[in-house]
């Protein structure tokens, strides 16, 4: 039992005397998940809406397929991705790999049918009133997709969360992709699966801290927007 | 724009059918609403009410036949579509995920009139009996249902709109929420002599905040008085005669139902108000009640009268003069008399 508190002290002197290795892999960390879930909710909340507001052939069938997603493996992400961005892959020659944002661009793969199904949840269980209201009130066009998205800003906040804890706590794409480079690709996960295997419980029980804490963050400050907002 | 369409009416529905399912068809030949006037929709629930308020609120499009908005066929002819001034409460109103004071701003917001917005939002709030200073800054979940219903109607009359369509605009509250939704409604017609188009359970409050009222019933306008309505089922009697058992076992005589579970319809002016039941009359319908709600008819000379036969409501339509020689009061004891042919078949 020693040797778990030991690494916790360990970590916590670590992250209070602000070093070096351990702050580069956290900012890495945030770096990549902050372009990963950008990009996602670019991409994925337009096509949750979409899979949610309207009604067209196909729909279930399509929500089947990204309910499906949610569960993809970090790893088969990673090797479909490793596939396209290897040197003899289709797309070998714009240098992604062991890259930032080739590891950005595999994670935004991962997460984006979280932002997908969960904003579809969101605007599908809007009040069945509200178009009707809205249109009442003279809203039209635009105006009343806008408001939709709106009134349904607590399901996307949570979907934005959810799919964020997703990217920070994944460690297939970014050891596949980035390739846990030192200095420059390693992530907080990456680093505690290699400093666990080298026993160094220290730097392994630090990251994890740090880990706990972004996910802690990021959920206070949904929590703080949903009372504001 | 006024100028122009003073001499039409404000609505002129004709020949709409719309289809709501296998069973359900609002049929309206039709009907007129002249500017400025106040028409009550009554009806049992399911007759249509609803479906009628939107097809006039322009919120669907009536399956067949059309709906001339100041002259112009309001779904065809696009230069109107933009901003027709309709304005619409339904039954259980949706206030959007912000505050009070954002509630009744939006369809100011959304139509670009962002002068002495906060002006408007608060003499809205003021029309309601909601206190400005109070509820303006409320989340939409700190209201009770009546106080989110007064919101509602706050956001329609922010836009001071040329016609104001309401469904069912006291239903679910409690009676003070209703008392003042009834006189923020009289009060801002009388200000600014909005048209009104109003669906109400409440028939007798109907009859005396609205200029006339019509009687939906299965999707057809059955009257344009405040006719009873009769639900079956009728058993026969003797020779052509046909009766309704009411709760106290007694029996109300209608002539050859079209079929069993047919609804009758009886016009108020074709039942005699009593004080003792009458001696050797043809009418074979004598039957005590008790009189509950007494109310003035709008423009006319006339007082309509609900009175509680076993456990159904019967309007009665009596002249002032009338009501004061029989010394008629809610709670009075009386007969009322009419004959089985009276009650006709839809």
């Amino acid at each position: 039992m020693d040797y778990i508190l030991q690494g916790f002290l360990e970590g916590s002197r670590l992250l209070l005397a602000g070093d070096n290795e351990t702050y580069t892999v956290v900012f890495t960390t945030v770096k990549v998940s902050s372009l990963s879930i950008t990009a996602s909710l670019l991409i994925g909340v337009p096509l949750g809406f979409l899979l949610g507001y309207f009604e067209f052939p196909g729909q279930r069938h399509i929500k089947t397929v990204v309910d499906t997603l949610l569960a993809l493996p970090t790893v088969v992400v990673g090797l479909f991705v490793y596939a396209f961005v290897s040197r003899q892959g289709p797309l070998g020659e714009l240098g992604l790999l062991f890259t930032i944002p080739g590891i950005a661009i595999a994670q935004t793969i991962l997460v984006t049918p979280i932002v997908v199904s969960l904003t579809a949840t969101a605007i599908e269980s809007l009040d069945r009133r509200l178009r009707p209201t809205l249109v009442a009130l003279g809203a039209r066009g635009n105006q009343i997709l806008l408001t939709s998205v709106m009134e349904a800003r607590h399901g996307i906040a949570a979907a934005a969360v959810t799919a964020y804890g997703r990217a920070i706590s994944e460690v297939g794409v970014s050891m596949m992709i980035g390739g846990n480079i030192k200095w420059h690709t390693r992530t907080i996960t990456t680093a505690i699966s290699l400093e666990t295997a080298k026993g160094e419980f220290a730097l392994g029980m630090a990251l994890g801290m740090v880990l706990l804490l972004l996910a802690l963050i990021v959920n206070a400050m949904l929590i703080a927007l949903k009372k504001k907002a | 724009m006024m100028e122009t369409t003073a001499g039409l009416p404000l609505y002129l529905v004709e020949n709409i059918e719309h289809r709501l399912s296998e069973h359900f068809e609002l049929r309206v030949p039709r009907l007129v609403v002249n500017r400025g006037e106040s028409l009550g929709v009554a009806g049992p629930s399911g007759g249509g009410k609803s479906t009628l308020l939107s097809l006039l609120a322009f919120l669907d499009k009536p399956q067949r036949g059309r709906i001339m908005f100041n002259g112009h066929d309001a779904w065809y002819d696009k230069s109107d579509n933009s901003n027709k001034g309709v304005t619409h409460l339904s039954q259980e109103p949706y206030l959007l995920k912000r505050s009070v004071f954002d509630n009744v701003a939006y369809p100011l917001k959304i139509r670009g009139r962002y002068g002495s917005i906060k002006k408007k939002v608060y003499e809205a709030l003021d029309m309601v009996g909601l206190k400005p200073n109070v509820f303006a800054s409320r989340r939409w979940y700190e209201l009770s249902g009546g106080e989110a219903q007064r919101v509602a109607l706050a956001a329609r009359l922010v836009l001071k709109p040329q016609v104001l369509i309401l469904d069912e605009p006291t239903s679910g509250i409690d009676q003070t929420n209703a008392l003042l939704i009834k006189e923020a409604i009289t009060s801002f017609r009388k200000a600014y002599g909005t048209s009104l188009i109003m669906a109400s359970h409440d028939t007798l409050w109907l009859a005396g905040a609205t200029d006339r009222v019509i009687k939906l019933f299965d999707g057809r306008i059955v009257t344009t008085e405040s006719a009873n309505l009769i639900p079956g089922p009728w058993i026969k009697q003797e020779k052509e005669l046909f009766a309704k058992k009411l709760a106290d076992e007694r029996l109300i005589y209608a002539v050859t139902p079209p079929h069993s579970e047919a609804t009758g319809i009886l016009d108020p002016s074709d039942i005699i108000i009593a004080l003792e039941p009458p001696m050797e009359v043809s009418a074979q319908n004598i039957l005590p009640g008790r009189i509950s709600r007494m109310t003035a008819r709008g423009k006319e000379r006339a007082i309509i009268v609900e009175v509680i036969v076993a456990d159904i409501p019967l309007s009665c339509r009596v002249t002032r003069q009338g009501a004061r020689q029989l010394g008629l009061l809610p709670g009075k004891e009386v007969w009322l008399v009419f004959k089985a042919s009276s009650i006709r078949w839809e």
